[in-house]
């Protein structure tokens, strides 16, 4: 044992020894070694929290651990940019959630349940001259004259406005007639008796203004929102990278949706303002400037085409103001005395904007403009109009309140998982096209006031003729009622009946778990109890529900291996070819070992013992720096270049954690890996004879 | 008296490029027990192949090397190696130390790879080695502190260390002025004397020669005189 002992001994010092004496290879390899190994602890500990950060900003946004979903399902389940045909994908639902609720529940490590629907549909837009039109409405129920005034006198402006876009027009047109019509009614609008006696304006004015005038303004495209349906309160309760931005929560028992912050900005604000961010982000978050970055040329022209989104919105006086303003900063008006025109001048002026003025103009824009017009199409205590193919195929329109903005923490500026809106599951039940207890019951004082009764065979005569009721009266006095398709416009209630979400149809729920490590156990538990119950679904992990988002994670992860095998495979062939230069030189040495008794084996192991020093110590040294470097960066954070990067770091700056795993793991493996490389230098040298040892030096 | 190294019909042949060089041929000798031999000849004519046959670190073409009795020929490389260690010691004219070894620790070596002492008995033999050499003092040092004289007789301690029944020296003395390669001849003869070592020993220095028990003369790979005592 001791003489074992004392040939480690042996072996390890020798092994030292010409490490020292071949100190400048030594620190070559134990560097390269080194850098291996920190770029290893690096890599995988960020890889880690990247990984944690996204699955923190993915299953408690949406997901949860779990998501449990129809066996019926034709597509896959998937939360983020998913979908089959038109965007839409089929994953069957469930009727009734409840059962599967309750038995899921009962498993120890399950921690809430959630119930979802996804869906999408078009969000219903008018242009700006109906929202003045809308704005002048409610003003005229509201009764004060001054401000019946204050509206009639925005909508006169915006029909001037309109004017002018039709004469623009009239050269482009090829229907003379149908423009002269349009004319027509134009000048019956604009003529100043028409909106003159504030207590005159009916209906009939107001409905000639938002059928014959409005739509000449230009029909804005229509967006389209995606959105999920829940239990808001167990949804709130569950999901803590929720973020309400502005606005309220949606409460329990109340109907209405929350918007993504991100699709509010980039489809509901003023184009104005949405080119000057755009700019703006270009120019201070990747340090591009107007001139040298084909991207901002192309937003800066988009800009300076936009001054009518400004006009439209401004009354005279407003108009007035803001020429005159204008003018102060330098901006001179010409074109005559029209203010239309002479605004259009100054606006194209002001909103060309160059490396030189773009800061000044961008927030000149937000301190005087901005406050005038209405910056997002969409505000919260608003009610938007929203209109969803049913799964049967008719045309559903529900309103809905807005009641905030907000954004998932992480996942803000991320494409496929920022634009998720959210509303209540009783909503989102109609859009899908089911019938709720609210509309049934809709439906059943609709039939009675249209006079619809069950009638059975045998008195059917008396029923339908025999009646003294005059039944004509009936039918005329409800004949606009009758005309529509009831399941156009449901009347929902703005509130229901908080129990109404604790059953019923979901399309699918989210799982979340007390100890999501057991989430692929805790997986086939569920399946197995669901079958013991006769229930069938589909359940899947968070990463697979989350679709390419989720996926995402392994793509970096794959990545990051592939460049680390890549640059360990260049450090394995440096060492290797390195140790067989070194045998050269030491050729007398291990001949003169082999001559006096060393087995082969011996050599082999004190090369391997060199290089496995070299690998430990360098691999050591390596790791201790890139923990200082984690250590460093976790309280400084590294700073997320672009949106991509933000979405990877869920959030602007990434703060690393030292994942002790890592640590402990990677320097044995690396020292493992090092040790390995040798083993063909290492047999290389021990082929050495031992008759080289009366090999002169050179 | 027994042959410690019998040499029966020993042919050595090199390939060189296309041809072949025929380093020895038809050898046949017998070495006893205790004799202290000296293999003579001018450079080229195959001392140190002889040498290297013997020292079990090459096999022959044809014919056969017995290190006491044993025939060498049809051993692996890890049975020559153990005969290496276990019956054999090497002395190098280039004294083939390991350099980066203290004086002690080079005359340790061979014990370390045998594997069987204590620490304590390795002490004991290495120190009574360094002693009959005259090294006591020097123990501790590098090889590279040590004079050419010194580092040999290291090397004739690390030789005999196992205390092997053979020793083989190829030009013990080439690179060591006369007066010191006198000494380590006479070294190696009063280690002959005492511990009935059987020395073989190649040189081509006539003063050397003299000092030998017996004179192997080899010329063009063959024994010229004193193939058998």
């Amino acid at each position: 044992m001791s003489s074992q002992l004392g040939q480690l001994r042996l072996i390890s010092s020798v092994a030292l020894r010409n490490l020292w004496l071949d100190r400048f290879r030594t620190t070559i390899i134990g560097a390269l070694i080194a850098f291996g190994a920190f770029l290893a602890v690096i890599g995988l500990s960020l890889l880690n929290d990247v990984r944690a950060s996204m699955r923190a900003s993915i299953t408690q946004s949406v997901a949860g651990d779990l998501q449990i979903y129809s066996a019926n399902a034709k597509d896959s389940l998937t939360l983020f940019g998913g979908g089959g045909f038109m965007g839409r994908a089929d994953i069957g639902n469930l009727p009734d959630f409840a059962p599967y609720r309750d038995e899921i529940l009962r498993h120890p490590n399950v921690a809430a349940f959630v119930p979802m629907g996804l869906d999408m549909a078009v969000l219903a837009r008018g242009n700006e001259l109906d929202d003045s039109l809308d704005a002048l409405r409610s003003a005229i129920k509201g009764k004060d004259s001054a401000i019946i005034a204050g509206r009639v006198e925005q909508v006169r402006f915006q029909l001037e406005q309109v004017g002018l876009e039709l004469t623009a027009r009239r050269q482009l047109s090829a229907d003379q007639a149908e423009l002269e019509q349009q004319e027509r009614d134009l000048k019956v609008a604009a003529a100043p008796e028409f909106l003159q006696d504030v207590s005159k304006i009916g209906e009939e004015k107001l409905q000639f203004l938002e059928t014959r005038i409005a739509p000449l303004s230009g029909e804005k495209l229509p967006t389209y929102i995606q959105y999920f349906g829940t239990d808001i309160a167990a949804y709130l309760a569950n999901f803590p990278k929720f973020h309400l931005i502005e606005g309220t929560l949606l409460g329990p028992g109340e109907r209405g949706i929350m918007l993504s912050r991100k699709v509010r900005d980039e489809q509901l604000k003023n184009s104005v303002a949405k080119i000057f961010d755009k700019i703006h982000k270009r120019l201070t978050k990747r340090n591009q400037s107007i001139a040298g970055d084909d991207e901002c040329r192309r937003f800066a022209s988009d800009l300076k085409k936009q001054y009518q989104q400004i006009l439209s919105y401004l009354d005279r006086a407003d108009a007035e103001e803001l020429s005159r303003k204008l003018t102060d900063l330098g901006i001179a008006a010409v074109g005559g005395d029209e203010l239309v025109q002479r605004l259009s001048h100054q606006l194209t002026m002001f909103l060309t904007v160059d490396d030189s003025n773009f800061e000044q103009r961008y927030s000149w824009f937000y301190a005087n403009i901005a406050p005038k017009i209405r910056l997002y199409e969409v505000s919260p205590g608003q009610t938007i109009t929203v209109r969803s193919y049913t799964r049967s195929g008719y045309i559903k329109t529900l309103p809905l309140k807005v009641y905030g903005i907000y954004n998932f923490d992480g996942l803000e500026d991320s494409d496929l998982a920022g634009v998720l809106s959210i509303m209540d599951l009783v909503s989102f039940r109609e859009l899908y096209g089911q019938m709720t207890e609210a509309s049934r019951r809709e439906l059943d004082v609709m039939r009675a006031q249209v006079g619809i009764k069950d009638v059975s065979a045998e008195n059917a005569e008396t029923d339908l003729f025999g009646s003294e009721r005059p039944a004509t009266t009936v039918a005329a006095n409800d004949k606009k009622e009758a005309a529509e398709p009831l399941s156009v416009k449901p009347r929902l209630a703005d509130q229901f009946d908080p129990q109404e979400v604790q059953r019923g149809l979901a399309l699918n729920a989210a799982i979340k778990l007390k100890d999501s490590g057991k989430e692929e156990r805790t997986q086939q538990e569920l399946l197995a109890a669901l079958e013991n119950r006769g229930l069938k679904a589909n359940i899947v992990g968070w990463q697979k529900a989350s679709g390419i988002v989720g996926q995402l994670v392994n793509i970096v992860g794959g990545t990051l291996l592939f460049a680390l095998a890549i640059i360990f495979l260049v450090a394995f062939v440096i060492v290797n070819n390195s140790i067989i230069v070194g045998t050269l030189n030491r050729t007398r040495e291990i001949g003169t070992m082999r001559a006096i008794g060393a087995q082969r084996s011996f050599i082999v192991n004190l090369f391997l013992a060199e290089t496995g020093i070299t690998g430990f110590f360098g691999a050591i040294s390596g790791t201790a720096l890139a923990v200082l470097v984690i250590i460093l960066a976790g309280r400084l954070g590294i700073p997320a270049g672009n949106d991509i990067v933000t979405f990877i770091f869920s959030g602007p700056r990434l703060y690393p954690r030292v994942h002790w795993t890592v640590v402990t793991t990677a320097p044995i493996l690396i020292t493992i890996v090092a040790t390995l490389a040798s083993v063909y230098a290492a047999r290389h040298a021990a082929k050495i004879q031992p008759a080289d040892a009366t090999q002169e030096k050179e | 008296m027994t042959a410690v190294v019998r040499i029966s019909s020993v042919e050595k042949i090199y390939p060189l490029g296309k041809t072949q060089v025929h380093a020895l041929s038809g050898i046949d000798m017998d070495i006893q027990e205790g004799e202290f031999t000296t293999i003579a000849g001018p450079s080229g004519c195959g001392k140190s192949t002889l040498l290297n046959l013997i020292g079990c670190m090459d096999v022959p073409t044809s014919g056969e090397v017995y290190i006491e009795g044993l025939p060498i020929a049809k051993l692996s490389d890890r049975e020559l190696t153990k005969l290496r260690l276990e019956k054999l010691g090497f002395i190098f004219q280039s004294f083939n130390l390991i350099p980066v070894l203290t004086v002690f620790q080079n005359v340790e070596f061979p014990l370390l790879l045998q594997g069987r002492f204590s620490r304590a008995e390795r002490q004991q033999k290495v120190t009574a080695l360094l002693a009959e050499v005259d090294l006591t003092a020097q123990q501790g040092q590098r090889s590279s502190e040590l004079s050419g004289g010194q580092r040999q007789r290291v090397a004739i301690a690390r030789a005999l260390v196992t205390g092997p029944r053979i020793v083989l020296a190829d030009e013990p003395t080439a690179n060591l002025d006369s007066a010191t390669g006198e000494r380590i001849i006479e070294l190696m003869k009063t280690i002959n004397r005492t511990h009935k070592t059987t020395f073989i020993f190649s040189t081509h220095d006539p003063q050397v020669m003299r000092q030998a028990g017996r004179i192997i003369r080899l010329k063009d790979g063959k024994v010229v005189t004193g193939q058998d005592s």
